[in-house]
């Protein structure tokens, strides 16, 4: 689980700064870090695939399952491959699953499981309809998710119940579903949803109930399930068919943030704080305050911005270490920005550059204690770094 | 009766292995090896009822197109008209010339044309009008036969000794063979290539001519020619010299002949064989002048199908098990007597004027015939079920939409097919036939529904048994056509010369159901009353229905239902795939509130309010939800809203005063609007003040 000491020193070291800016406005002027790299850490590339010439648009570690922390999964055009990290940098490839339609072109997955702890892999892309892999059996589960009216941008696990699965997609909507029962739960959207293509969604990593979602209208919603989780434990028990099952519409978020001015295409949780991206050089780390009175409303204090040179185009994921301690992203040029979350300043712990890797980086995956990191390239090729002992 | 159904067909097929009557019984098959128990005999009989409703349609059509003919008809009526044209053909050919001494190349290229006098023709001055113009390049000789041979076509006999127009008629030979030593002087600018375009000639030339006027009275001795023969005569013409100038008249292709100042060229004559024969009468064949009583009965059908004009129709009934056939002359149209020129105009006719049915059309060097099946898929409102009120049905409109993707298997097949049969296919059927491959592909199998042709040289497909099996495979229609695609193999499988030149299903639905077409007419009639009734049925099933009035989707149209089972749907709100029971259940998804959530939002917004009391945000609360369960939408409805909240909830306002204050209140404000009057509201307070007084209910005091 999260180690919520750090993020809670960072809270209080952020709390005396707010005592100086009391007076006027929230928080202080935000911490930038620094691109000089701190050396804490060197990476060198120790291996190099090619999957194909087909854009790779996603890369992730299945952190759900203790057992397969070294298992890895990407997905591009109509192809989900299942790899294993070995020793020595070497790639193992699994499994690999092409989608009957050829012109299907997954841009996200995530690693779930079902309540029997089956590893299960959940992709979606350009179709809209989410397909859920058994890995364990090498199937395709029971049915696809069908209900999106446009692409899925990303989907991910709740890690507190990882058969919950949210999906943000081109409709404009944000989707809950239910892996083991292929239950569409609660469909965030309507008078107070995103207003242009959802780009990124993330679970709260303690608070069960919430989500944060960001898209295309330049906003991130803070969602609540909370008055809507009688629903959530229903469909877990749910035996008659999916499709009677009566889904909700959450129309209202319970905090909108206007942090960035352009596409928001990366959101994620760090403890109660939000970090995300647009397409102007950085990360940015801020807090949203939410009125308990009046639920919309709100401040956002932005805390710190963590500085991606060349990083301008969208569609451009980071990914963080299972304790957040680390994030990596890539940029339009290939190159892998890796930066310590929770210190402030914020510092670059590498910059990795090879001279090969040219193509922009649009997703990377960091391992588990972030000794490895991946990235997957627009030219169809996977890099692997490995950490140099010293 | 249009046709004359065949009955006895066993007693010609009973130990007759040639292969002529083996195809002649497979395309004639009724029922031969079927054998059905009574049960199943009145099965099949009420399924050959299928047939009779689109057929008395047919015949209200027919009878309702009978002063305004179809531009078809109308089409294929000319063509009857002119086929039955009496007229004579007549071949000139070059048998030789008379003097010896001419050489071939001098007389070679002759032209051969028919003019008309233009000016008084003297002796040495001639103006002809011209027109048909052939060239004769050799001699007469076997084969060349478009070279050797110039065809004309002038009126019947009777009309050329009458008209006089027609009396004028010349045939006029030129020749500018080369003479020896031919100097710059000949003009002559006729190539292979313009053979049947007027010949462009000028200058000095040979000419001859051979009035009509004279062939005429040698053809009005001969009298065999009336009965379809061909005379043949030989004729020697003069050919004189002269030079030729082209002249156009108003604008009419006219050349002058003038002899004078002429190079005495040799003259000379040519002889000319001259062959006429009448056509328009040619097609009648000796059959045709029997009458059916004379023939015995077990060589009837064979001779029926040899007349030319005779058409076979197969009509598939039974699920396609059962057929009966019946045979059309001049081919004619089973449903609507119309006759139809050709099989081509008689497939066209089919195909456009009776959309009810699927039409298979066969081709073969003996016979043509069609199968007959009645389209189920396509049946519109016209035709009315039993227990179904016309007036109920809904009216949809059907169109076909027109794909231009053919799949590759399409495309494959078509290098096979021979380009004749490519020319003769209709763009409609082969859009159709398109169109069914489309909808097979939705159903997962991936056949060709194109028509296909099977190569018309025999020698090829006996010396390569097992290429033509498999090719025949590939070919056979996926679907139901059971009959056709045994008679197929098994005619292709036997050593039969005949070829089929095409098979064309133009449509093809998978229930196809047969009946003779001779129930159209007999419906009026009293063998096939209890077939014809149908119509009989209607007004006490309408009365019936109108007494029941309900609308379900069992008793719409079972094409409807079938789409609306085979389709996938969607909620209209979660866009979530539905069962079928969901679709067909009536719960309409459509506008459906969420009353829970809608609560939910509703006292999340009013939460956000700061300056209104708590029993403020409840009444609001209450009503907001009452008018959106209620659908209190216009100004009118609020008195009698206010009557039933206040009745609804009298019990919780009695109960708290802080409550009813703020009911009152806002009544108060609703009347300031000018929303409630004082009647209304005083009645609202008459059931609050019963309540308060303790009686639960109002009415019965």
């Amino acid at each position: 689980m999260l180690k919520y000491s750090s993020v809670s020193s960072l809270l209080s070291g952020w709390e005396r700064g707010g005592e100086m800016a009391k007076t006027g406005q929230l928080g202080c002027e935000a911490a930038v870090g620094s691109l000089t790299p701190a050396k804490k850490k060197e990476y060198k590339v120790s291996n190099r695939l090619h999957e194909g010439k087909r854009p790779l648009y996603a890369i992730s570690f299945n952190f759900i399952d203790a057992r397969y922390y070294d298992v890895f999964a990407t997905v591009g055009g109509n192809r989900v491959t299942v790899y294993r990290c070995l020793e020595q940098g070497l790639i193992a490839v699994l499994q690999a699953y092409v989608d009957e339609d050829k012109d299907e072109s997954f841009y996200t997955l995530s690693w779930a499981c079902d309540l029997d702890g089956t590893p299960l892999l959940v992709a979606g892309g350009s179709n809209g309809i989410i397909r859920v892999i058994n890995a364990g059996t090498e199937k395709i589960h029971k049915v696809s998710f069908v209900g999106h009216g446009d692409s899925v941008n990303e989907i991910r696990t709740q890690p507190l119940k990882p058969s919950l699965v949210v999906s943000a997609s081109k409709d404009e909507s944000v989707r809950l579903w239910n892996v083991h029962t292929g239950i569409c739960i609660l469909i965030f959207a309507g008078a107070g949803g995103h207003r242009n293509e959802v780009l990124s969604v993330d679970f709260h990593p303690s608070d069960i109930y919430r989500i944060a979602s960001c898209g295309m209208d330049n906003t991130v919603k803070i969602w609540s399930m909370k008055e809507f989780w009688t629903y959530v434990e229903k469909s877990f028990t749910w035996t008659d068919l999916p499709s009677k099952f009566p889904t909700k519409y959450v129309q209202f978020p319970v905090f909108i943030a206007s942090v960035h001015s352009n596409y928001v295409d990366c959101t994620r949780w760090l403890g109660d704080f939000v970090l995300s991206k647009s397409v102007d050089n950085e990360i940015v780390l801020w807090e949203p305050k939410t009125k308990e009175q009046s639920p919309g409303e709100g401040a956002v204090d932005i805390l710190q911005k963590y500085p991606v040179p060349e990083c301008d185009i969208w569609f451009i994921k980071f990914s963080c270490d299972f304790h957040y301690n680390a994030a990596a992203i890539g940029n339009r040029e290939g190159k892998i920005y890796v930066w310590e979350l929770q210190s402030s300043p914020p510092v670059l712990i590498a910059r990795l550059a090879h001279a090969q890797c040219k193509s922009p980086i649009r997703q990377t995956a960091l391992s588990f204690d972030g000794s490895t990191i991946l990235s997957c390239c627009e030219d169809g090729s996977i890099w692997r770094w490995d950490v140099v002992q010293s | 009766m249009p046709g004359l159904p065949l009955a006895v067909r066993e007693t010609t097929n009973v130990g007759c292995s040639c292969s002529h009557s083996r195809t002649a019984d497979q395309m004639c098959r009724q029922q031969s090896r079927v054998h059905l128990s009574t049960e199943e005999q009145l099965a099949a009989e009420e399924s050959l009822s299928v047939y009779c409703k689109p057929v008395e349609l047919y015949n209200i059509l027919q009878r309702r197109a009978i002063r305004n003919p179809s531009f078809l008809q109308r089409c294929l009526q000319y063509k009857i008209e002119a086929k039955h044209k009496r007229r004579i053909q007549i071949t000139v050919s070059l048998s030789g010339s008379m003097n010896v001494e001419v050489q071939k190349q001098e007389v070679l290229p002759l032209h051969v044309l028919l003019g008309r006098p233009v000016a008084d023709v003297t002796e040495h001055f001639a103006v002809y009008q011209l027109s048909r113009a052939c060239a004769i390049t050799t001699f007469n000789q076997y084969g060349k036969k478009d070279q050797t041979e110039a065809n004309f076509i002038i009126p019947e006999i009777k009309k050329l000794a009458s008209d006089a127009r027609v009396r004028n008629l010349n045939i006029i030979l030129i020749s500018n063979g080369e003479p020896k030593g031919a100097s710059g002087e000949n003009h002559l600018s006729l190539d292979h290539e313009e053979l049947t375009s007027f010949p462009n000639i000028e200058g000095n030339c040979l000419w001859g001519k051979i009035p009509i006027d004279s062939l005429c009275s040698s053809l009005e001795r001969c009298v065999t020619l009336s009965l379809g023969h061909k005379a043949e005569m030989l004729s020697t013409v003069n050919m004189h010299p002269c030079s030729l100038e082209p002249k156009f008249l108003n604008q009419n292709n006219c050349m002058t002949f003038s002899s004078h100042n002429v190079d005495p060229m040799n003259s000379y004559q040519v002889q000319v064989s001259i062959c006429a024969q009448e056509i328009g009468a040619r097609e009648r064949s000796p059959y045709d002048s029997y009458s059916y009583n004379d023939v015995p009965t077990s060589s009837l059908p064979h001779i029926i199908r040899l007349r030319t004009g005779n058409v076979l129709f197969n009509y598939r009934y039974y699920n396609n098990t059962l057929q009966k056939t019946e045979v059309t002359e001049d081919f004619s149209c089973p449903f609507c007597l119309v006759r139809c020129a050709s099989f081509k105009g008689l497939r066209c006719h089919l195909t456009s004027s009776h959309d009810l049915f699927n039409f298979e059309f066969w081709v073969t060097e003996e016979y043509q015939a069609v199968n007959v099946s009645v389209r189920t898929d396509i049946w519109r409102s016209e035709v009315v079920h039993d227990g179904v009120d016309p007036r109920l049905q809904t009216f949809f409109y059907c169109s076909k939409f027109k794909r231009h993707i053919r799949s590759k298997n399409l495309v494959q097949n078509a290098s096979h097919v021979h380009p004749h049969v490519l020319e003769s296919q209709s763009p409609e059927a082969a859009q159709e036939g398109s169109h069914e491959d489309y909808l097979q592909k939705e159903n997962g199998t991936c056949s060709s529904y194109r028509p296909i042709a099977y190569p018309t040289d025999a020698a090829l497909l006996n010396d390569n048994g097992s290429y033509k099996e498999e090719k025949l495979q590939k070919a056979s229609f996926s679907e139901t056509h059971l009959m056709s695609a045994r008679h197929k193999s098994e005619s292709f499988g036997s050593e039969n010369h005949y070829a089929a030149e095409c098979i064309e299903p133009d449509s093809s639905s998978p229930d196809t159901i047969g009946v003779c077409a001779a129930t159209a007419q007999a419906s009026i009639s009293n063998d096939f009353a209890q077939l014809g009734s149908g119509s009989n049925l209607v007004p006490p099933t309408v009365l019936q229905f109108a007494k029941t009035r309900k609308l379900s989707v069992e008793r719409t149209d079972p094409r409807n239902r079938a789409l609306l089972q085979k389709r996938q749907f969607f909620h209209s709100h979660r866009a979530q795939p539905m069962a079928s029971e969901q679709v067909s259940s009536d719960r309409d998804s459509e506008d459906e509130v969420d009353d829970a959530i809608a609560d939910f939002e509703d006292r999340r917004m009013l939460d956000d309010f700061v300056d209104v009391t708590k029993d403020e945000k409840q009444i609001m609360h209450m009503w907001n939800s009452f008018v959106r369960k209620q659908r209190v939408l216009a100004d009118g409805h609020i008195p009698w809203a206010c009557q039933a909240f206040s009745q609804l909830h009298a019990q919780v306002l009695v109960r708290s005063p802080a409550l009813l204050w703020c009911w009152k209140l806002f009544m108060i404000k609703l009347w300031n609007h000018s929303l409630l009057d004082a009647q209304a509201m005083n009645n609202c307070n008459i059931i609050l003040e019963r309540f308060q007084n303790g009686s639960s209910d109002p009415k019965q005091s």
